[in-house]
């Protein structure tokens, strides 16, 4: 009896990552920041659902604070920050980008499959409930990394780094059911006073360079 | 009683408070120059017990052992310096109207919060917390460091605040799977993370995430050490700061990004052996002193060229942890030394760029003559920094260098070469500054400025110079356990 519903919640946990992994490439793909802003909205529900997904399962009721925070900050105020930026810097698209589309999803693909690579020796010590994720986390996070790397509007890096941070959730998920309350609370805490500093930063940059395309922040060369 | 622990992390936080609460410049510098003596007796104190008793913990999660200590000294004897020097430096500031009364009261609000945010990472017992009060004191520098407002503040802040953010997000992944092969051992509880609790396990945790684990962490910790080659933020953040923040960042926040891999090493050798961890720490120093050694010779930005300096020495200190054994003492050694020594180079250039308002190292010649208390202090400070005796980097640059050639004499061929050569590219630049005529006449700098900078700098030399000379009895205690956490010296072929 205890059999059944554990493959089934395994799989439903595992259905909810491969969706946050997906709104990754989605994020890859979508030049138009605005849009880019809902998808993180998006990948931080599916995130929040696989917490609660976790904390269902297992009966680990902080998991559910967990959840709740994540929809409060990343659903709802994080994205509010954003598009408030966007709008204020008036920037509604990437034109250029160091990394174009197409390849940029494949780079992305080929992340997926090192993230695999790499996971696969510890993936066996891991709780059998949501193992399967800690690959997935790591895939987000260096799709995340790539994103900063590839995209040159000081918005878009933004969103890599936060696109980041949700794969560390669902890690910290994964790895253990969650880290102790406490840590999830400093954490939430230290995500959204970074994401409101780099919002300062954004609009700061505007006003002294006219500009958020970090491909002009030229002044300081060796 | 532990208390002396708790009045360590409050006492920034509620002088921090109080300064943003201010109303006159008056009452902002008597707050920060009791902040500085608590310091400097709360540290004290806290090195005083541990060394008598072991550890001292207060509740639940503050907890000092002889490492915490040995670091808590760095930050207590720096930070107060610091503070005092932010001070003069911030006033003069504000008397030439470069900032306003109420930029002044911030800074020092923010200033505060990272120093208490940096004493808190170093004395919990538990690695996610530590994770959680070095990302706040991230999040404060990056503030601070784009304080000016300038565009090349701007763009350093803001390669700071990506590139560390990025690291810290790594170092939180490795973290994280520590926690992964932990919480297989030890289960999931908040005990899980206590440093104890997983020196106890390591040798039950499993190897390959263990070691992952610490490829993440190095990487991430690495960037806010400025390790090469993740060290490109460092130079533009510590040459754009506000001068007390840049001597902060290069005394405080490379050294306890360096105390973070330090606990995470002790608990990984445990797992997996020392050779794992030193051959990546060996081989992280020496490219960045050779980074560092290059960009020494061609510096032509004064603040720039003791960022560089930080690489090199926090490389150096990479290969004494690397070997282990007596290298792990040649390592904190080198911490405590090129801390005071770095944070006195800072205070004479912030008193430079003051008086001259650019960063020019060709045009400040003949400061000893021009500037007594910057020239002599950028003299002593380069000097110690260049690894010349009786200072204490002198000690431990040999120390590093003999235990190296027992564990790995390839690698300390190309040590030496490169120390060698950047010993030889720091004390030309120094030289430089410090003799011949002075070229350019510069504002004079009021006598409230010297007064506390002189304070400062008095504060740093009296502790370079004794630390150079002798070991007191508490620091020795301390070392043997430190040594102890770290156990017998790597054989790197």
């Amino acid at each position: 009896m205890q059999q059944m519903p554990l493959q089934i919640g395994s799989q439903m946990v595992d259905l909810c990552a491969a969706l946050l992994l997906l709104t990754c490439f989605a994020i890859v793909a979508q030049r138009r920041l605005t849009a880019c802003v809902d998808l993180f909205a998006l990948q931080s529900v599916f995130l929040a659902a696989t917490a609660g997904l976790v904390a269902f399962l297992t009966g680990i009721h902080h998991i559910y604070v967990a959840a709740a925070l994540i929809v409060v900050i990343k659903v709802i105020v994080i994205p509010r920050i954003l598009k408030q930026v966007i709008e204020r810097l008036n920037v509604s698209r990437e034109l250029v980008m160091n990394v174009n589309i197409p390849t940029g999803l494949l780079i992305c693909g080929i992340l997926v499959i090192l993230s695999c690579f790499i996971t696969q020796p510890i993936i066996p010590i891991g709780f059998l409930l949501t193992r399967d994720s800690l690959t997935i986390a790591l895939a987000i996070v260096l799709i995340g990394f790539f994103t900063m790397i590839a995209r040159k509007k000081a918005v878009t890096q933004v969103i890599g780094f936060l696109v980041m941070e949700n794969g560390l959730f669902l890690g910290a998920t994964a790895a253990a059911y969650g880290m102790p309350l406490i840590v999830e609370l400093g954490v939430f805490f230290d995500v959204l006073v970074g994401a409101l500093i780099i919002g300062i930063y954004t609009h700061r940059l505007q006003d002294a360079f006219d500009s958020v395309d970090t491909s002009k922040l030229t002044v300081l060369k060796e | 009683m532990a208390w002396p622990l708790l009045l360590l992390i409050t006492a920034p936080l509620l002088a921090g408070l109080g300064s943003l609460l201010a109303r006159s410049r008056r009452a902002v510098e008597v707050l920060q120059s009791l902040l500085a003596g608590t310091l400097l007796i709360a540290t004290a104190l806290v090195v005083e017990r541990v060394a008598a008793r072991g550890r001292v913990s207060f509740g639940l999660f503050p907890e000092a052992d002889a490492l915490s200590a040995w670091f808590d000294v760095i930050l207590g004897v720096v930070g107060a310096a610091g503070t005092l020097y932010a001070i003069g430096y911030l006033g003069e500031q504000l008397e030439r109207g470069q900032v306003s009364l109420s930029r002044f009261r911030q800074f020092f609000g923010l200033f505060d919060l990272y120093l208490a945010a940096m004493l808190a990472a170093l004395n919990v017992e538990n690695v996610a917390i530590m994770w959680i009060a070095i990302e706040g004191a991230t999040l404060s520098a990056a503030l601070l460091i784009g304080f000016e407002r300038s565009k090349a503040a701007l763009e350093a802040g803001w390669k700071f605040v990506i590139l560390s953010s990025v690291g810290i997000a790594l170092a939180l992944f490795g973290t994280i799977l520590l926690y992964y092969s932990s919480a297989h051992v030890l289960g999931v509880t908040s005990e899980t993370l206590r440093w104890s609790e997983l020196y106890r396990a390591a040798q039950k945790l499993d190897p390959t995430s263990v070691k992952m684990a610490f490829v993440f962490v190095l990487i991430g910790y690495g960037t806010k050490a400025g390790v090469a080659p993740m060290h490109t933020w460092l130079p533009d953040a510590h040459a754009e700061a506000p001068t007390p923040v840049s001597a902060m960042l290069s005394a405080n926040m490379l050294t306890v990004a360096v105390y973070a891999i330090l606990r995470f090493k002790a608990v990984v050798d445990r797992t997996v052996g020392p050779e794992f961890t030193g051959h990546l720490m060996v081989g992280l120093g020496l490219l960045s002193i050779g980074v560092a050694s290059v960009f020494l010779l061609v510096q032509r930005d004064y603040k720039r060229l003791f960022a560089y300096s930080s690489i090199e020495h926090i490389g150096i200190a990479f290969i004494g942890f690397g070997i282990g054994g007596a290298g792990v003492f040649g390592g904190i050694w080198h911490l405590l030394n090129h801390a005071l020594a770095k944070s006195t180079a800072f205070f004479a250039a912030g008193l430079v760029l003051l008086r001259h308002e650019h960063k020019m190292l060709e045009r400040v010649p003949g400061l000893l003559r021009q500037m007594p208390l910057a020239g002599s202090a950028i003299l002593v400070a380069g000097l110690a920094l260049a690894g010349m005796p009786p200072f204490g980097m002198f000690i431990s640059e040999v120390l590093i260098a003999t235990e190296a050639y027992a564990a790995a004499p390839v690698a300390v061929y190309a040590f030496l070469a490169l120390l060698t050569l950047a010993f030889a590219a720091l004390l030309y630049q120094v030289l430089r500054m410090a003799l011949g005529e002075p070229v350019e006449a510069g504002r004079a700098l009021g006598g409230r400025c010297l007064g506390f900078s002189a304070i400062a700098v008095l504060l740093n030399v009296a502790a370079l110079v004794a630390t150079g000379l002798w070991i007191p009895v508490q620091l020795g205690r301390l070392i043997t356990s430190i040594v102890g956490i770290f156990g017998a010296a790597a054989s790197l072929p």
